[in-house]
């Protein structure tokens, strides 16, 4: 079976088109962020959460008045993964887990028809919340060092840079989208947690393994053809792994969409990462990452 | 080198498959059948409990505590002459030190810079300069930290939580993980309690042994332990066959069994499970296993009742072993009253006797301890007194002359480390390290077997996907890929047990996201023999040319894929951990099944003449 006959497109061509379809998409994205922000999870906020499961579907203006009557209105109360399962959270800390038994009191008190049980409390200090946060950009900051320092070495400078600048085009692009889509779809559930930051290191990860293999493919074809212009042998070496770019993807896309439908609300946030993460990673390393290798080696070479 | 990877694994794994069967046995089976199975087999589970891949909190239910040991509240307890500007500097410095996690002591030492205030004012010796004494409060802190992770150590050891994880996070932090644990209120006060230290006299040896036998007359029935109390309260728990059933549970030997020691057990039920000591010290010997049962039994009321007045069993803190590898606990006969608590310990040192090139511990207590001390060595000279932290014992010394001046030697110690152990012990009641909770997790263990169910069956589900698609696309030599991934999955899990590593949810996150980079290797690959057969080569070149080429792309992109799960272990906490490090044993797997295994079988196929199909 073959779902890629061998293909010849221009994909260099297209590249003013598609700078200008990713900033788009990175601009709105961008405008999301400062707008409306990201919903940094209790892991960074620091605080206390509760996930309890009801006997029977929970009434939310029932909850919050129970709550509100407590002392805690300003906690948020979403679904988690159903509707008897409720996720309970106020950044209200106090000593040990006072919020948490405060908050089981107070619903028991107010609902006494309902009987719930505890799945999960979690009370994260301030200051744990500040660390983490620092230890994932730091995390972020420090992986794209190591890969253009990688690339670099095995490439050259501008192939390292090439593929840098796509990776950020990926984290960018798909925090812009978490930040947009966040509370728009029911049962999604896309705050900051440190679930999420791995996901957005895995997309790094792979987005630059689908870059490698195409700079490895340029690379080899750069010493077979040596007459073509860098712009053919990168449209041909583009051509030549479309195929293995597009299967791979979609095998992985297969795996995380699977996992996004299947595997229950604690992975959920952390597929659908990862699911954009590769949509754009496949992308980007078509467009983004060679097409800036070429731009930046035009230019170095225009005034020789 | 295939092979001995399978049988590796294989070996690997077992213990884990092991332990599965056992716990399927023993839902299976119901009460007193499950108990008798347990004590059979009790060894063989547990060493299968040990080497099993474990299961992380998120998987299974329990408490994780993240505690902070208060190192500014040392600063200022260990300080002399206090006076208003310190005050306000350890003010300033905790104000600091809750806004940035810059560690305590350069802060304290800027501070002090600042205000020109030499620090000798308030620490170490007028000569001192600043630097000295940084360094010496640095070190002082970093004991202090040591001294929390042993009492939480000690404290959860004697709690009996199976498989507790207490780990130093940083240089001030402990990580507690207690799995299956869900009373939170007990946790707390167990981990932040000021610790006790006390010194107990031990009772004679007689007496010890009197009450022994005493307990083992009642177990075994010779005596009816003070009728007229027990015909009152005739409750059902509190018959000696209670009492009994508690001790042995069903390792009971029956009548029919004639062997001395079924003799033995049947009239001496509590010496067969407590030996006493024979050099007649008055201590009693119980194996490691049996230890939980002696508890039991000792808490019951009935053979509280037995025990003369001032009279406690204390446990020792640590086991012993003996040469032929098994290991037991000291049961310590003392008074039921401190002779004194550890607030009087100023100082204790581990070091070495300069004669005799033993590990000994210096130990120096304040005046009114030194006087209370004089007096009770004085009056029990050449008995013993147990030095106890939180009720487990650390050493038992023997007084050997009346200690005037406070100034005391403990020898006896097996080992440096053992001599370390016990200044930490003691330092602890003079220096309590105060503790704060600042991070607390508990998992219930629905939510836990929720989510293993729901990953391991998308993992199932994406996995069953993914070979078939790889099969459909590229024929046999996507099969072949399949059998390849297969291998990936029992090295990655073999790897794991090998490590005993801990798998949790975003552990297996990982494994999926490794199988997806897995499968990558083998596409490349694929494509890449393709294009050398549409190019006109023959089966055999395509393949090798197809590896050869293929190879450079999956090296690179497989090590920068590894160098970020090497940056996420780095810097990652908990659960970005475990998704790095499933991350990189996959990758590693993965390199190793792609293209080593499916090309040997490519080469076997070829060599018998059959023509693997790339679709």
């Amino acid at each position: 079976m073959r779902l890629f006959k061998k293909t010849n497109i221009n994909f260099m061509a297209a590249r003013g088109k598609m700078y200008i379809l990713s900033s788009a998409i990175i601009a709105v994205g961008l405008i999301s962020l400062f707008i409306k922000g990201v919903n940094y999870g209790i892991d960074f906020r620091g605080g206390t959460e509760l996930v309890m499961s009801f006997s029977e579907r929970a009434d939310y203006g029932q909850l919050r008045a129970a709550l509100g009557k407590a002392g805690f209105g300003d906690s948020e109360i979403k679904s988690f993964g159903n509707d008897q399962t409720i996720l309970i959270r106020t950044t209200q800390q106090g000593e040990g887990m006072i919020v948490a038994n405060k908050i089981k009191d107070a619903i028991q008190t107010s609902l006494p028809n309902q009987s719930f049980q505890v799945l999960r409390e979690d009370k994260i200090g301030p200051k744990i919340g500040k660390e983490l946060r620092r230890d994932a950009v730091y995390a972020v900051v420090a992986s794209l060092f190591v890969i253009l320092g990688y690339v670099a070495i095995r490439y050259k400078f501008l192939y390292g840079m090439g593929a840098v600048l796509a990776l950020y085009h990926d984290v960018l692009l798909t925090l812009g989208i978490i930040s947009l889509l966040d509370g728009v779809v029911p049962y999604l559930n896309l705050e900051i947690t440190q679930e999420i930051i791995a996901a957005f290191l895995t997309i790094i990860g792979l987005s630059v393994n689908d870059t490698v293999v195409v700079f490895d493919r340029i690379r080899e074809n750069s010493k077979i053809y040596r007459s073509l212009s860098l712009m053919d042998i990168m449209n041909k070496s583009l051509n030549e792994t479309l195929s293995r770019t597009i299967i791979t993807s979609g095998t992985i896309l297969i795996v995380l969409l699977v996992l996004l439908f299947a595997g229950g609300e604690v992975t959920r946030g952390f597929a659908f990462a990862l699911t954009i993460g590769i949509i754009t990673g496949t992308y980007s390393s078509i467009y983004i990452a060679s097409a800036i290798v070429l731009d930046t080696t035009l230019r170095v070479k225009k005034p020789e | 080198m295939i092979l001995a990877a399978v049988v590796v694994s294989l070996i690997f794994l077992y213990p884990t498959f092991q332990d599965y069967q056992y716990r399927k046995k023993l839902v299976s089976l119901s009460g007193p059948d499950s108990i008798s199975y347990l004590d059979q087999h009790q060894d063989d589970i547990l060493s299968a409990k040990l080497k099993r891949i474990k299961l992380g909190l998120d998987l299974q239910g329990g408490m994780r505590v993240v505690l902070e040991v208060d190192v500014i509240k040392l600063l200022e307890d260990i300080a002399k002459n206090k006076d208003d500007n310190f005050g306000a500097i350890i003010k300033e410095v905790r104000d600091q030190a809750t806004n940035n996690d810059e560690s305590v002591i350069p802060i304290f030492g800027r501070k002090f810079q600042e205000r020109g205030i030499r620090m000798s004012r308030y620490y170490g010796n007028i000569r001192d300069v600043d630097a000295a004494i940084l360094s010496q409060l640095d070190g002082e802190t970093a004991k202090a930290v040591d001294r929390a992770i042993e009492i939480v150590r000690n404290r959860v050891d004697q709690y009996r939580v199976s498989e507790p994880n207490i780990q130093k996070q940083g240089t001030r932090r402990i990580i507690v993980e207690l799995p299956g644990v869900k009373d939170e209120s007990e946790v707390r006060s167990l981990l932040q309690g000021t610790a006790k230290l006390e010194f107990r006299l031990l009772r004679d040896a007689a007496i010890s042994y009197k009450v022994m036998q005493s307990i083992d007359d009642y177990l075994s029935g010779k005596v009816a332990a003070d009728t007229s109390s027990s015909a009152k309260t005739a409750k059902k728990e509190e018959k000696p066959k209670d009492a009994l059933e508690e001790l042995l549970g069903n390792k009971k030997p029956s009548n029919a069994d004639t062997t001395n020691e079924a003799k033995f057990t049947r009239e001496h039920p509590f010496f067969a499970n407590v030996t006493p000591d024979q050099r007649n010290t008055g201590e009693g010997f119980v194996l490691d296993n049996n230890r939980d049962r002696v508890i039991r039994l000792l808490e019951r009321p009935d053979v509280q009742r037995l025990l003369p007045a001032d009279f406690e069993f204390q446990w020792s803190a640590k086991t012993t072993p003996t040469p032929d590898g098994k290991k037991f606990y000291h049961l310590y006969a003392v008074k039921r009253t401190p002779e004194l608590t550890g607030g009087v310990v100023v100082e204790a040192r581990a070091t070495v006797d300069q004669g005799t090139n033993r590990p000994i511990v210096n130990m120096e207590m304040n005046s009114e301890g030194a006087r209370e001390w004089a007096r009770i060595t004085g009056a029990n000279v050449n008995k013993r007194i147990a030095i106890s932290l939180d009720n487990a014992v650390f050493s038992a010394p023997t007084v050997i002359n009346k200690i005037v001046g406070g100034h005391s030697q403990i020898t006896g110690m097996e080992s440096p480390n053992e001599a370390r152990l016990l200044e930490i012990v003691l330092k602890a009641g003079a220096l309590p390290a105060p503790v704060s909770i600042i991070e607390q997790r508990s998992v219930g263990p629905s939510l836990g077997e929720d989510s293993i169910r729901s990953g391991l069956n998308s993992t199932v589900l994406a996995f069953l996907l993914t070979i078939l698609f790889m099969a459909v696309y590229y024929h046999s030599a996507g099969a072949i890929a399949d059998v390849a991934l297969l291998f990936n999955v029992l090295f990655i899990l073999g790897v794991m047990a090998g490590f005993s590593a801990t798998l949790t949810l975003p552990g297996i996150a990982g494994v999926v996201l490794t199988l997806g980079i897995a499968v990558d290797a083998n596409v490349l690959i694929n494509e890449r023999v393709r294009e050398e057969l549409a190019g006109g080569k023959t089966l055999r070149a395509a393949i090798d040319a197809g590896y050869a080429r293929a190879f450079t792309a999956i090296v690179d992109s497989n090590v920068t894929t590894f160098l970020t799960g090497v940056v996420l272990y780095q810097f990652g906490t908990g659960p970005i951990q475990g998704f790095a490090l499933t991350l990189m044993i996959g990758i590693a797997a993965s390199m190793f099944t792609a293209i080593i295994i499916t090309r040997v079988i490519f080469n076997i196929m070829m060599s018998k003449g059959l023509n693997p199909n790339f679709g």
